[in-house]
């Protein structure tokens, strides 16, 4: 039993790990697009500046809720997941 | 400002007053089913709100050419406020102070303000059509 919690554990604090990873890689990307066509549409025309700074605002925060999901996700994989107390007795003995 | 800028505008007001008002909603409707949730909802739409006001708030001040501050100042603050932001969501499921659904419900309030103001700019896009 204890072994099986702790090969869960590991899975567990693995998953957390590659899939905050993978959600800032491409959070990261999606972001950087998303800034470099915004750059260049102000220098552009810089007219329409504040109606690209509200479409990419807009943008922004739906690509940093995914990132933010990830992030809670992998707490909750860590910290949450109902394995943790028995590998944690497990590992203070 | 023109017709175009004045219709963004008013998307962006929209989704602000949305955050708030979903924000309240569900922390009221969450109050009913368990306080563990609803104090994970008020956090996390709480959070992600403020979120978004201090990100407008950083994107103006880097992208209107008027008001064009340090790029550095920017991302500083940029990496500041994920910071903090990963510290709190970090103290509130490790100490366990809130229901981890009940935040995943509160961080969508943004996301869902989004997509009822999406939701509303199609309706009016398609009753302009018809008429």
């Amino acid at each position: 039993m204890e072994a099986e919690a702790l090969k869960f554990f590991i899975a567990c604090v693995t998953a957390a790990g590659f899939g905050i990873a993978i959600a800032a890689f491409g959070c990261g990307i999606g972001q950087g697009l998303g800034l470099k066509a915004a750059a260049e549409g102000v220098a552009r025309n810089p007219e329409a500046s504040g109606k690209i700074t509200v479409t990419m605002l807009i943008g922004l925060a739906m690509i940093e809720s995914l990132c933010i999901y990830a992030l809670v996700i992998s707490l909750i994989l860590i910290f949450a997941s109902p394995m943790t107390e028995t590998v944690t007795a497990l590992l203070t003995h | 400002m023109d017709n175009s800028t004045s219709i963004e505008q008013g998307i962006l007001n929209f989704v602000k007053r949305a955050n708030w008002i979903l924000l309240a909603c569900l922390t009221v409707g969450g109050v009913t089913l368990d306080t563990g949730f609803a104090a994970g909802i008020a956090c996390g739409g709480l959070l992600v709100t403020i979120n978004f006001h201090l990100l407008a708030r950083t994107v103006r001040n880097a992208f209107v050419p008027c008001r064009v501050v340090s790029k550095n100042a920017v991302l500083v603050k940029y990496y500041i406020r994920f910071a903090i932001s990963g510290v709190i969501l970090f103290i509130l499921i490790a100490g366990r102070f809130v229901d981890p659904f009940g935040l995943i419900v509160g961080l969508s309030v943004v996301v869902a303000s989004i997509f009822l103001a999406t939701l509303l700019a199609v309706k009016k896009l398609i009753v302009k059509e018809a008429v």
